[in-house]
């Protein structure tokens, strides 16, 4: 009778203790978010909201009217500069995309695969992520001696005779400002990209060449769909970043190309801020959109499940 | 305001003049340094924050200050966007603010700033007439073209948020320093001698010329060009109408098309790059940005053209939160900018003062002639720092002040149809 | 790992990757040389002569603002930036490893905050800041602006660091009886450690290197990238180089800490 009574006990307190796990599991990942939440929703949360807020207000350039309005919102689609801007601006976020994810995978492919040792692996890794510490700003003026009419580039191939007259096209060109954001930003693809192609199981790959894969097999059937999550975090990464830069655009341009926000600073400059949030909020929803076509391709989320 | 000296101390002695004497007033009578003694302990824990752009609010010229009047000036670096913004939107981080006069015109009616009495102000009549009435060193009116500071100087009383159409006892800011603005060129490169503003739309300069790319400047130097080609006349270039701005937006869209230019600068580094490495040989420029393409040893002129300059200027304001002792501090601290040290340091910067007489009993007799007297440099010229900027025989371009601060043909600005032709002007850069 | 040979593939990724880290440094190198140019140097190639002239000018000379302040307050707020930021990142990736309510909006609105632009971010968390009445100042609400723009990416690496994070190993701790606390002390970060050394690296570059969101929620004290900005409209020395090659100094440093303590912890260890 008392080991059935023991035994019961025992049974109901582990029966406690599940149940009790389980309600801790329900409410696990509510706690564990609540610190970021909080922050985020207080300081990204509600300025964001006030932003929106604005984009429908009237300003005379000093005071902000809370007259509900959308002469804002009328104002940026009945105009087609803004059509043209965010075409630039898109363009430059494609080209980058591409040339940087090409870049960044072919590097990582490079470092996991094809090197042997751990510690040079990381070595190399940390050697691409070095000059990421030098402030942008000087990294992207250092540009200018390098690229001009002048510069190093023009002179050393004139020097060797691989050209006649200088390449005006290097500087202050489309060509200048995407090579830029290849230069800061293909890192920011890398390191996504390496980490999830180091999560790949070296049985996995065994086994597909003991069952007679080439390497360019392993690659297109193995390799790449292991790696989209890395793949897709890094496009998010780089579409945020080039849709909401202004600064590059205008100094590598050399001010002959405007973006979405470099437009929408002359409003800031000038006090007009509900027509410089309501180009904000456009600017989000555009960017929120891709990001969207992004996570249908790559449900990052579920990966993370499993 | 003609009795200008002393509200300033029981002694009825100017403070400064305490100061300066030195040894001299020592002698004179110690009974002389009784007051500044109860000054100096009224206000040494006061300090002060100025904010403003580089150009104009130096830690040196702070330092300076906070040495001789014996409490704290601090400075912050801020561009004028961003010190409008401060100055509307969160006034109690700034107490003196270094603001460009079409900036002063913006910001005046939030009525974070509060009026000076020139009454405080020692030397008010010593400041030129450009400021004080308008007008130019031959007696007549001075270009109403854009915003002349004159017309953004004065207020009828403290609290008012609108300017006054003449002199009164109050002004909005106090006028510290400002330049005749024109472009830049490398004659070496260029070959013949620039006269005209039109040459900056010159094809023979295509794919070599550069604009600066603010659009409240860039616009009017474009302008100054369009006119001085003989396009058209404008009513004033510092206030466009829409049809105004329409064409000139489509003469520059022609003209950026067919590459006449090699690009438009935004920051003052990159117009000195484009002018020393000769990626340009004519375009809008900024007067230290000459020198400092010339401390490279290239040579680069600021040339006078004959339509004349474009003319820009700042104040000091004083923020309406500031009163009690902080205020009376403020006050010593304008009173001491206009007394020559800060005159002089910034003549070097190839700046003028709006007391150009303090500023030369400060300057030596070479650097006054030179810098001022538009004659050739008896001396090597260095800037405040002791780097070499010229040496001995180079003339300042443009010649004397009167010369040039006499022949300003607009001033920056901001114009009614501002928002309209910030519009046009991205449609432009975009094109 | 996949191929011991050193076939033509390996060459050409050698080559590419050797190019592509020159592509990386060129600059900085460029940066590197032209801060020792020689006192009558300018931004550009030539060199006049050699010299440290602008290293020494930068810490003597006064027309430089106040750098020694703003280093230091970037430096802060780096740090400062970088332990909330690993802190809050982790426990929200693993979070988010369950679909719970709301997680959705949460990824949402830190993409969001990414491509806000900083400016007008900047301006409406100076505004809350004086609604609430807290004085703007370059450790409250400076540090609420890098943290906007450090958080997201903190979220999103530990979406990589945790991307087929085996729960397996958390399992089996529990099922050994350890508790939550153990479990997390003694085996998730563990295994997770190299990639909370990157969102901690992130986050404390991302806030080192901020500059448009500080603008308008600094007060009345400049970080670093801003006064560095100032300086660029009346400075063109090569001190702005100086201060870039400095920067970098730091930086390896700071590194080579990192991977010192990587090293130390690990040979511990095992």
């Amino acid at each position: 009778m008392a080991s059935f009574d023991k035994g019961l006990a025992r049974h109901v307190l582990q029966h406690k203790q599940a149940a009790f796990a389980m309600s801790n599991r329900n409410t696990k990942p509510y706690l564990e978010a609540l610190p970021y939440t909080s922050i985020l929703i207080l300081i990204v949360g509600i300025p964001i909201a006030t932003l929106l807020t604005i984009s429908f207000w009237e300003t005379d350039g000093l005071q902000l009217y809370p007259n509900f309005t959308l002469e804002n919102y009328k104002e940026i689609f009945t105009s087609k500069l803004t059509l043209i801007l965010y075409l630039q601006t898109i363009k430059y976020t494609v080209l980058t995309l591409a040339f940087s994810l090409v870049i960044g995978f072919t590097c990582s492919y490079f470092l996991v695969f094809f090197v042997k040792s751990l510690k040079i692996q990381i070595a190399l890794f940390l050697l691409c992520t070095i000059p990421f510490w030098t402030s942008t700003t000087i990294r992207m003026i250092s540009w200018v001696p390098f690229l001009g009419k002048e510069g190093i580039f023009n002179t050393a191939a004139q020097g060797v005779g691989l050209i006649d007259q200088p390449l005006a096209f290097l500087l202050f060109s489309d060509f200048a400002v995407v090579l830029t954001y290849v230069h800061l930003f293909t890192l920011f693809m890398i390191v996504p990209i390496f980490n999830s192609m180091s999560k790949i199981s070296p049985s996995v790959i065994e086994a597909a060449r003991d069952a007679g894969a080439s390497d360019f097999d392993v690659l297109i059937n193995i390799i790449i769909p292991l790696t989209k999550t890395g793949i897709a975090l890094g496009s998010i990464f780089v579409v945020a970043l080039v849709m909401g830069d202004f600064f590059v655009v205008r100094v590598m341009s050399g001010g002959q190309s405007a973006s979405v926000v470099s437009a929408m600073k002359n409003d800031i400059d000038q006090l007009y801020y509900p027509q410089a949030a309501a180009m904000a909020v456009l600017l989000i929803a555009v960017v929120l959109a891709f990001v969207y076509l992004i996570m249908r391709v790559v449900d990052i989320r579920a990966e993370l499940e499993r | 305001m003609t009795g200008k000296i002393e509200k300033l101390g029981n002694a009825g002695i100017s403070r400064r003049k305490v100061l300066k004497g030195g040894a001299a007033t020592l002698a004179a009578g110690s009974s002389l340094m009784a007051a500044p003694m109860v000054w100096a302990n009224n206000l040494k824990d006061i300090s002060l924050k100025q904010v403003g752009p580089s150009f104009s609010v130096y830690p040196d010229i702070a330092e300076k200050a906070s040495q001789d009047l014996g409490f704290k000036i601090e400075t912050q670096g801020a561009w004028t966007d961003a010190l409008m913004a401060r100055v509307v939107k969160q006034p109690e981080t700034v107490d003196i603010a270094d603001i460009e006069f079409w900036a002063l015109s913006k910001v005046w009616r939030s009525k974070q700033l509060q009026a000076i009495d020139t009454g405080k102000i020692k030397n008010w009549d010593k400041v030129i007439p450009l400021f004080r009435e308008g007008k130019n060193f031959d007696g007549s009116d001075a270009s109403r073209q854009g915003i002349l500071p004159y017309e953004v100087q004065y207020t009828d009383a403290p609290g008012s948020e609108s300017f006054a159409d003449g002199p009164t006892g109050f002004t909005t800011v106090l006028p510290t320093i400002y330049n005749a603005d024109t472009l830049g060129i490398r004659p070496d490169l260029i070959g013949r001698s620039i006269e005209s503003w039109a040459e900056l739309l010159n094809p023979e300069f295509a794919g070599k010329t550069a604009l600066i790319n603010i659009p409240q400047i860039g616009i009017m130097d474009a302008a100054m060009a369009i006119e001085a080609r003989g396009d058209f006349v404008y009513g004033d270039k510092g206030n466009m109408t829409r049809e105004e701005i329409d064409k000139t937006i489509e003469i520059l869209i022609a003209a950026k098309k067919s590459g006449q230019f090699r690009a438009f600068w935004s920051s003052f580094d990159e117009s000195v790059n484009l002018m020393a490495s000769g990626e340009v040989v004519i375009q809008s420029m900024w007067s230290p940005a000459v020198t400092a393409v010339r401390t490279r040893g290239v040579n680069v002129s600021y040339a006078p053209l004959k339509e004349g300059y474009r003319g820009w200027g700042v104040g000091m304001g004083l923020m309406s939160h500031l009163d009690g002792l902080k205020l009376e501090a403020a006050y010593e601290y304008l009173n001491w900018i206009l007394d020559g040290w800060q005159g002089a340091f910034m003549a070097k910067t190839g700046y003028y003062s709006s007391v150009p007489e303090t500023a030369k009993s400060v300057l030596s007799a070479a650097e006054w002639d030179f810098w001022y007297g538009g004659k050739a440099a008896a001396v090597d010229i260095q800037d405040p720092f002791g780097s070499l900027q010229g040496s001995a025989g180079l003339v300042r371009d443009g010649g004397s002040f009167e010369d040039r601060m006499g022949n300003v043909a607009c001033w920056n600005t901001v114009m009614d149809e501002d928002r309209y032709m910030v519009k046009r002007w991205n449609e432009f850069v975009s094109s | 790992m996949i191929s011991s040979n050193r076939g033509p593939t390996f060459y050409f990724l050698v080559t590419f990757f050797a190019l592509f880290v020159a592509f990386l440094y060129g600059p900085m190198l460029i940066i590197f040389v032209l801060s020792f140019q020689g006192q009558q140097g300018g931004l550009t190639f030539p060199m006049r002569g050699v010299s440290t002239h602008w290293f020494s000018d930068l810490f003597t000379s006064s027309r430089y603002g106040d750098l020694g302040g703003a280093l230091s307050r970037s430096l802060i707020l780096g740090v400062a930036s970088m332990v909330i930021t690993v802190v809050t990142c982790l426990f929200a990736g693993l979070a988010f490893r369950k679909r719970f309510v709301g997680s959705g909006l949460i990824f949402y609105l830190a993409i969001t905050s990414l491509v806000v632009p900083g400016i007008l971010l900047g301006l409406g968390l100076g505004q809350l800041f004086q609604i609430v009445g807290i004085r703007l100042n370059w450790f409250t609400s400076g540090l609420a602006a890098h943290l906007s723009w450090t958080l997201p990416f903190g979220l999103l690496i530990m979406f990589a660091v945790l991307n087929r994070f085996d729960g397996a190993w958390e399992e089996a701790a529990r099922d050994a009886g350890a508790s939550h606390w153990q479990t997390l002390k003694f085996v998730t970060i563990p295994i997770l450690f190299p990639g909370l050394i990157a969102v901690s690296l992130f986050g404390f570059t991302l806030s080192y290197d901020e500059m448009p969101r500080s603008l308008l929620t600094v007060g009345a004290d400049n970080t670093l990238p801003i006064e560095i900005a100032n300086m660029t409209s009346n400075v063109t020395t090569p001190a702005l180089y100086a201060i870039g090659t400095v920067t970098s100094v730091i930086s390896f440093a700071v590194i080579g800490l990192a991977f010192l303590a990587i090293s130390v912890i690990q040979k511990r260890r095992a």
